[in-house]
């Protein structure tokens, strides 16, 4: 082709852009429909400046997230309180287990707080290899998962805890806090704690997508 | 591509498949959210007795459960319509980076709160289908239905949407990671 120079025609690749492969030229006279220009490539080191703070920002917010899902956890778990009466045909003691929603949130809390455990080996990993994003799209994934678990497990709780607090006429449910006040206190601290753990969650989907 | 001094790698292909298919998996879930939103909205059943003390009468805002559920499915279903505009412009053109994220964004946020709204109707339809004993909640479900059926109906639609909008976050994530 006329006009052409003999400079090196190299079309960057993702790969390269992040410092896997090497450089590849281009015959000369090639059949690449651009222009022939000199290419200078920027190296990859400088990007995986940001994305090591985010990296490093990761473990610590999951190590947040492991205390406050535990936290609910626990503090669903511990609910025991006996009434100081009693009669023939009311129940007067009141545990998390009378319910299934507050079963099911304290399983899905314990879940939450042990994936989050579980996947600090993998973000330390991407601390070690800030551009790495094979690791980065499994754990957001899996992140997002635990998102919507933990909030259905919040989510069912608080509703629960509403009507404990509230009762609700229409449908001749007594609210039940004015009696375990011992009781409400700990499933509402639950509830506040695991909405917490959710917002920690989405906080790491949301870096995970910065650092992609 | 542009010509310069730095010749940027096109994006794959594959990026504008999962453009088509996060716009079709919208579409999907703006029916799922919005069918169980009518559903839940629509309901009211009244039983063919009456006395004077006792109301008789079943309709989604007498739990203020279903009312957060319905009001947090219309919100995630306008949200979605209003995200096909975005999707759309994801498959025009596959390089954008910015507003990928932003998507990814939103979808995390309006996920959360559709889930969060499934969960609360779900926690009540299961003390309305079963009640308990223990707190003295008695299973409404035995005299109301089918106010019951509907209310257990459209949560399918909801959970639907949520797994949708989880799949959608994948879909943007692979997407970003492929640039």
């Amino acid at each position: 082709m006329e006009g052409e120079t003999s400079a090196v025609n190299i079309v960057e690749t993702p790969k390269e852009r992040k410092g896997k492969a090497p450089l590849l030229a281009a015959p000369p006279g090639g059949s690449s429909s651009s222009k022939a220009v000199p290419v200078v490539v920027k190296p990859a080191a400088t990007k995986g400046g940001y994305r090591r703070g985010l990296a490093v920002f990761d473990v610590v917010l999951r190590i947040a997230g492991v205390a406050t899902a535990l936290g609910a956890a626990i503090a669903m778990g511990s609910t025991d309180q006996t009434l100081p009466f009693f009669t023939q045909f009311f129940q007067f003691k009141a545990s998390y287990d009378d319910l299934p929603a507050f079963t099911f949130f304290l399983i899905a809390n314990a879940i939450t707080a042990s994936y989050l455990v579980l996947t600090i080996p993998i973000s330390i990993v991407c601390i070690l290899r800030p551009n790495a994003t094979k690791p980065r799209v499994i754990l957001m994934f899996f992140d997002t998962v635990m998102v919507a678990l933990t909030t259905s497990a919040a989510g069912g709780a608080a509703s629960i805890v509403y009507l404990a607090h509230n009762g609700n006429s229409d449908a001749n449910w007594p609210a039940i806090c004015q009696q375990f006040n011992d009781f409400c206190q700990k499933i509402s601290g639950a509830v506040v704690a695991s909405f917490l753990s959710v917002v920690i969650l989405m906080a790491l989907v949301v870096l995970s997508a910065f650092s992609l | 591509m542009k010509a310069g001094p730095l010749q940027l790698g096109v994006a794959p292909p594959a990026n504008r498949g999962i453009a088509i298919l996060d716009f079709f998996l919208r579409l999907i879930a703006i029916v799922g959210t919005l069918a169980s939103a009518i559903a839940m909205a629509t309901t009211n059943q009244t039983l063919p007795f009456f006395s004077q003390f006792i109301r008789f009468r079943a309709k989604f805002n007498d739990l203020p459960s279903f009312t957060f559920f319905v009001v947090a499915s219309s919100i995630v279903s306008a949200y979605l319509i209003l995200s096909l505009g975005f999707s759309i412009l994801h498959i025009a053109k596959s390089n954008l980076v910015n507003s990928r994220v932003l998507l990814l964004l939103l979808d995390t946020a309006a996920m959360g709160l559709l889930m969060a709204g499934s969960a609360a109707a779900t926690a009540i339809v299961q003390l309305a289908h079963k009640g308990n004993n223990k707190v003295n909640w008695f299973a409404i479900c035995q005299q109301y239905n089918s106010f019951c059926k509907r209310v257990s109906g459209s949560l399918i639609g909801s959970y639907a949407g949520v797994v949708v909008l989880i799949l959608l976050i994948l879909l943007s994530g692979l997407a970003l990671s492929r640039r």
